[in-house]
């Protein structure tokens, strides 16, 4: 008994001293996270209790849950929600299949490959605000580039279509420039995932019978699904932080028809001067964002995991 | 040896230069005031190099001892870059602020105001229009001076004019009806506009003897829902409806705009302000365009006052100077130079110089004389959304004029308490 106990203490001391370093290298990274991710988020949540004053050295009135009673009985603050959960519900599919559709192809041996894969990702390197306006111009109702098409060459509608001038229309010529813009960084991640799939698992699948998309949904997709799920959680993500294109293709308008959250946060904040409620707005954001994070993760988790 | 002592001659003689010129330069810093500026001066136009290639350097000739250090910031984020300084008390000595942030910024409590903090400050308001000094009131002080001033008359390409038949501009509202109709006739729209916000509309609303407020700002309901204010607004949304007005009044996606329009013989004109004449003639050399009055209705012909006001912070740490560069600014010289530019000057003594700078300031110096200032209330951003967001309802047809006018009033009465 005691031979053991020195070596128990050895083992103890050097345990403490593995944590100690463990700490320190944290350390930097966590006081980083903390700095430019926590700190702004609690100072966030403290605004939004106030009437928040500007000015330094100004008092600000305490409301306590005020702004965010707000925000429930505020409908353009229901119909940005609407919004930003519709450019969600399309774009995040339309990326990941997109996507995922081009990565296949171009995993499979094509010519000019490293050619379209370039092409695919060039819109993701594109500026927002580039892009933003150029899809103002083809979306305009009286001389631009899709009504053009469609109605004076192909008569396909009988009149132009006021695409930004009404809200669903509006939505979706947004969410098809999300989707552009979003389908090249889906691709070279999933094309990255799926260059590390094993060749034998799929020879083998093969050896057993079966046919090429009964091989891609049992050996290819099953062994990509952790990055399916990354890839969702960060679309999904990146779909509520929308904010550019609308702020530039819209504004918003017509008749608040196609707020999303974050521009009419901006206009809160920045344009009327309410950093109170503006920050409700965004502290509600980060909620949402955050329930629907956990929720993917759990969701996407392999039954072994969820078990143990 | 000789070459020895030379060499050492000379480096003395570069040390006591750079000495005497080192010194010398502490003492000019020592007794030098910087004064500095924030403005939104147009950098594509004249307006940036007139300021730095002749005001300031006039002004820093003139006036030893003070250096103007000007900053100009594009239109747009000059508002967020106040708020960014107001927030973390970094705010410039002096600013060109939009006419309607006076009020916002005198009420967070930023501004000096200048009857109080400007000796002279009455014999300078004295010498400015009316209208664009009435922009710097705010609680019982003014807060700052005017500037610069402009105000939207009816500009159009008088080619068009001809194209529809018609042997001048509109000077009435019933011309401006029969007109329209005229020109729908033609293949074209007698008259474009960009939107529903006040800027837009009040020039309707004021020509029709209606009000958006009451006299002392306290209350909407009852004068913008008032009769003759729905009456104007109707008025609009009647041409509009029989198709005698272009869809971007309401979603600037639905079309040309203006002066795209103007030029493509799509549009025949268009309320806007001084800076259009240079502008759209840089840009369409061979239209040409021409300017009148806003169309009188019973209330006469009423446009709407825009423009800068030029304001100092009470955080200024350089009061003197900065009023000094102020007085300096609203002189005659610089008024003068500054409408070389392209900016209307406020003085109401230009009024007689002003044609001889540019023929085409006469319209609007005849404008001006009756043109009104928005309200001026820390929250007319909100206001205004408000009355963009009503008006836009009545032409939409979701709402009618009456409606959305008092749903808007309604808004606005709890603004502005």
């Amino acid at each position: 008994m005691s031979a053991l106990r020195p070596r128990f203490r050895t083992t103890n001391v050097r345990r403490r001293k593995e944590v100690t370093a463990a700490y320190l290298f944290l350390a930097p990274g966590f006081l980083l996270f903390a700095l430019v991710i926590l700190y702004p988020i609690a100072r966030a949540f403290q605004i939004s209790l106030y009437n928040w004053s500007l000015v330094p050295g100004q008092a600000s009135r305490f409301l306590g849950l005020h702004n965010y009673n707000r925000a429930i009985h505020d409908p353009i603050f229901w119909r940005a929600l609407e919004n930003t959960g519709f450019y969600m519900a399309v774009t995040v599919p339309g990326q990941i299949i997109l996507g995922l559709a081009a990565a296949v192809l171009l995993d499979a041996w094509l010519p000019g490959r490293g050619l379209f894969r370039t092409l695919f990702y060039i819109p993701v390197v594109t500026s927002w605000v580039v892009v933003s306006l150029l899809f103002q111009y083809l979306f305009i109702t009286d001389g631009g580039l899709i009504n053009w098409i469609i109605h004076d060459n192909l008569h396909v509608v009988g009149h132009n279509i006021d695409w930004l001038g009404s809200r669903w229309t509006a939505m979706l010529a947004l969410s098809i420039l999300g989707i552009w813009k979003g389908v090249g960084w889906a691709m070279v991640i999933f094309l990255a995932a799926l260059q590390g799939v094993p060749v034998e698992l799929k020879e083998a699948a093969a050896v057993d019978g079966a046919k090429a998309w009964a091989r891609f949904r049992a050996v290819s997709l099953s062994a990509i699904r952790p990055v399916i799920a990354f890839v969702t959680v960060m679309l999904v993500i990146g779909s509520f932080n929308v904010f550019i294109s609308v702020f530039l293709m819209t504004q918003g308008g017509p008749l608040d028809e196609t707020q999303v959250i974050l521009t009419y946060m901006y206009r809160w904040a920045f344009s009327y001067l309410d950093f109170g409620y503006g920050s409700a707005l965004s502290f509600i954001l980060t909620l949402i964002v955050f329930v629907f994070a956990v929720g993917q993760l759990r969701l996407f988790r392999r039954p072994s995991e969820a078990r143990s | 040896m000789r070459v020895r002592r030379v060499i050492a001659f000379a480096c003395v003689g570069a040390a006591v230069a750079v000495t005497a010129a080192t010194a010398s330069a502490h003492v000019d810093r020592a007794h030098t005031t910087t004064v500095t500026f924030w403005d939104a001066y147009s950098a594509g136009g004249g307006e940036v190099k007139t300021l730095e290639s002749v005001v300031i350097p006039g002004f820093e000739k003139t006036h030893p001892g003070i250096v103007v250090k000007d900053v100009t910031i594009p239109y747009n984020d000059l508002h967020q870059k106040l708020i960014t300084g107001v927030a973390g008390g970094q705010l410039p000595d002096l600013v060109r602020s939009d006419i309607i942030w006076v009020p916002e910024l005198a009420n967070l409590g930023v501004l000096a105001p200048l009857d109080k903090a400007m000796p002279d400050f009455k014999k300078y308001a004295s010498r400015v229009f009316p209208g664009p000094l009435a922009t710097n009131y705010w609680r019982g002080h003014y807060y700052g001076l005017p500037l610069d001033t402009n105000t939207r008359i009816f500009n159009y390409n008088p080619a068009a004019l001809s194209a529809i038949g018609a042997s001048g501009p509109p000077r009435t509202f019933a011309q401006l009806v029969s007109l329209s109709a005229q020109a729908k006739a033609k293949g074209y729209d007698l008259y474009a506009e960009s939107g529903t916000s006040c800027w837009n509309v009040c020039p309707w609303i004021w020509s029709n003897g209606g009000t958006i407020t009451n006299s002392t700002y306290t209350k909407a309901t009852g004068y913008l829902n008032g009769p003759k204010s729905v009456a104007a607004i109707q008025m609009l949304v009647d041409l509009y409806k029989a198709g005698e007005m272009p869809g971007i009044i309401i979603n600037s996606n639905a079309g040309l705009g203006t002066y795209d329009g103007i030029n493509q013989n799509k549009y025949v004109g268009t309320l806007d302000g001084p800076w259009m004449d240079a502008i759209f003639s840089a840009a369409y050399p061979k239209t040409q365009i021409t300017g009148s009055l806003v169309p009188a209705g019973p209330g006469g012909s009423v446009s709407v006052v825009g423009g800068e006001d030029i304001v100092m912070t009470s955080a200024s740490k350089n009061k003197s100077a900065a009023l000094t560069f102020l007085r300096y600014m609203l002189g005659y010289g610089t008024q003068a130079q500054m409408a070389l530019a392209g900016q209307m000057p406020v003085l109401k003594s230009s009024a007689k110089w002003l044609t001889r700078v540019h023929p085409y300031y006469a319209t609007y110096v005849k404008q001006l004389a009756t043109a009104r200032p928005r309200t001026p209330t820390p929250k007319w951003t909100q206001i205004d959304q408000v009355i963009t967001t009503d008006v836009a309802k009545a032409f939409q047809g979701s709402e009618s004029a009456q409606q959305a006018l008092t749903d808007a009033a309604q808004q606005i009465d709890g603004l502005l308490k």
